[in-house]
């Protein structure tokens, strides 16, 4: 018994002492503003959830108008995203039985890696540089190019409409591009190229989805959406109304893309969890059951029943550390769908009506938009963006 | 007796040390003693690397040209030093990029290694060059030579490149090709009197927690 004494004295201490390097964790209090929680986290948060609040606080960013700070934050986190390459100790700790899928660096989901660089390329195209914006939506593509199911990879429809859009007005051949989109473009209808259009309006709108865990330890990551109030939306200008296309859902991309290579190593520490739980049970029963059959007596079935109890100590340890829960942090400010539209205004002064409907058709008055853009002389486009959650009115 | 507890507390021995291995070799602070910094050459590839476009591969293609241009015959044999004038790259890969930083740097390593030989024209600036003759032409500030007569030179040739990618993205990891092309044009005759052309490729595997 006292060499049984002595393994647990010696285990807790080392459990304990082994982890008292662990970096500190960097509690962040939150408001509820982004704009305020989103710097505050990025500065002062965990390094590992850098990226993430750097996705929100662009794409809250870019509703407000700031796109600047929107730019800034998306080219800090795509550098991260574009170097993730090869070891990365966070993400050996996540494949560990020991710690948790959050505890690598957040990078998102494809669907969310795809977003991060459709804004960016939204943002590029409002400066003019069309070719740096074609390249973001060919990552975007890229990010969703290994579902499960091929038919499913790299399916974006706005991402393809605005690559081939993007050569065509560079002089290019966006036939490609266009048949791409209108092959996975499940509503249809989508416009063929105008060049000569100078306004291009993204829309965006709805609440995208979030992620949440099931099965017996939270291993299993599920996606989650909210029914969206807004359905449709139609631009108004200068007495002109002008449709938008919806063309991608945001919750669509972030189901399709099927089980994940770290899901098979999730499941793995969940049978580990079950398998090391089980085992303990069996050797704190038997443990038990050899020393009761002695009556307390015989000198022999103590220390085996004591062994045994000590190894089902130890298994339920183990059991007790392993973390199979899936990564949930989501970027949790994505849209639901995007849309564009793409008109020819004069040059000159404009304002822009942007009424969102719902399900009937119905215009949704409290989310109605009232842009002022000025159309420049020059050969750029005026680029706009616009959604259910953004400020107004904006002058762009 | 003996016999029966051996293996029992060898296990259980085993198991505990295996597990602070596993469970926490991990969970210290990486780097304690912090990570000098490490300055490199730009033609080397670093630690940190993706499969877009380095600076190991800018230094690597842009030398390569400007080398490369400078033993075309419309240059070599030139009567007097041809006159260029940058077009701006047209980037064509999924890698937003500072595509001007290529010209920059031809430009720069050909003004300075190869002085004279060509020169380039500043159209960045003409909005500053022309407000300055302006100001000589109002009498606002003094001129060397008379301000009347425009001196802005025409280009001779035009020097432009494009960079063309090919991405394949599996569960086996992503490969980015990635061409360049760059070309003088006669500014006259519109022929294409140089190009040439470098081609990297790339293929990297993020870690199976990203897959």
């Amino acid at each position: 018994m006292k060499a049984v004494c002595g393994i647990f004295a010696a285990i807790i201490p080392l459990l304990v002492s082994s982890c008292a390097t662990r970096p500190p964790e960097h509690p962040v209090v939150l408001t509820g503003n982004i704009m305020v929680d989103g710097p505050t986290a990025i500065e002062h948060g965990p390094p590992r959830d850098k990226v993430l609040w750097e996705y929100r606080t662009a794409a809250a960013a870019m509703r407000q108008g700031k796109f600047d700070l929107a730019k800034r934050y998306l080219d800090d986190a795509l550098t991260t995203l574009q170097g993730v390459y090869g070891p990365d100790p966070g993400a050996k700790k996540a494949r560990g039985y020991f710690h948790s899928e959050a505890k690598k660096t957040f990078i998102g989901e494809p669907y969310e890696r795809s977003m991060a660089y459709i804004y960016r390329g939204i943002l590029y195209w409002m400066d003019g540089e069309r070719d740096n914006a074609r390249a973001c939506f060919r990552s975007a593509e890229i990010e969703d190019g290994d579902a499960e199911n091929h038919e499913y990879a790299g399916d974006w429809v706005l991402p393809d409409y605005l690559d081939g859009l993007a050569t065509a007005k560079l002089g290019g051949d966006g036939t490609d591009a266009l048949k791409r989109a209108q092959l996975n473009c499940k509503a249809g209808g989508l416009q063929a190229y105008d060049c000569k259009a100078n306004v291009i309006a993204f829309l965006e709108f709805g609440p995208g989805p979030t992620k949440y865990a099931t099965g017996e330890y939270r291993q299993e990551l599920r996606f989650h959406v909210d029914p969206s109030p807004v359905r449709s939306a139609q631009l108004r200008v200068n007495g002109n109304e002008y449709r938008v296309s919806i063309d991608d859902d945001v919750w669509y991309q972030a189901t399709t893309r099927g089980g994940r290579v770290m899901d098979h190593i999730l499941g793995n520490k969940a049978i580990f969890k079950n398998a090391t739980d089980i085992a303990g049970n069996v050797a704190l029963i038997g443990g038990g059951a050899a020393i009761l059959s002695g009556n307390g007596h015989d000198a022999t079935a103590n220390e085996v029943g004591a062994g045994l109890l000590a190894a089902g100590v130890i298994s339920k340890i183990f059991s007790a550390a392993t973390t199979p829960e899936a990564d949930v942090r989501s970027w949790d400010n994505l849209p639901r769908y995007l849309g564009l539209a793409t008109f020819t205004l004069p040059v000159g002064r404009h304002v822009i009506t942007c009424e969102f409907r719902d399900n009937r058709g119905q215009v949704v008055p409290a989310l109605t938009k009232t842009i002022t853009v000025e159309v420049p002389q020059d050969a750029k486009d005026k680029v706009i963006f616009i959604s259910d959650q953004a400020l107004t009115p904006q002058t762009i | 007796m003996k016999s029966l507890l051996k293996p029992i507390f060898g296990a259980a021995t085993v198991s505990v040390a295996a597990g602070m291995l596993c469970g926490c070799a991990s969970s210290g602070v990486r780097n304690p003693s912090g990570v000098a910094v490490t300055q490199m050459r730009p033609d080397e590839q670093g630690f940190v690397a993706g499969t877009g476009v380095e600076s190991q591969d800018l230094v690597a293609v842009t030398d390569k040209m400007w080398k490369s241009m400078l033993t075309v015959p419309q240059i070599a044999n030139a009567q007097g030093a041809p006159r260029i004038v940058l077009d701006p790259v047209e980037n064509a890969t999924r890698f937003p990029i500072n595509k001007d930083i290529f010209l920059s740097r031809i430009r720069a390593e050909l003004n300075s290694k190869a002085r004279g030989k060509v020169i380039f024209l500043d159209r960045e600036r003409m909005a500053t060059l022309e407000h300055e003759r302006q100001m000589k032409l109002a009498g606002q500030v003094t001129a060397s030579a008379d301000p009347n007569v425009v001196e802005f030179k025409g280009a001779d040739f035009f020097l432009t490149g494009k960079l063309s990618g090919l991405t394949t993205r599996t569960g086996a990891g992503t490969s980015d090709y990635i061409l360049y092309t760059f070309r003088l044009t006669d500014a006259r005759s519109s022929d294409i009197v140089w190009e040439d052309s470098a081609e990297i490729k790339k293929q990297g595997l993020e870690d199976a927690a990203y897959r």
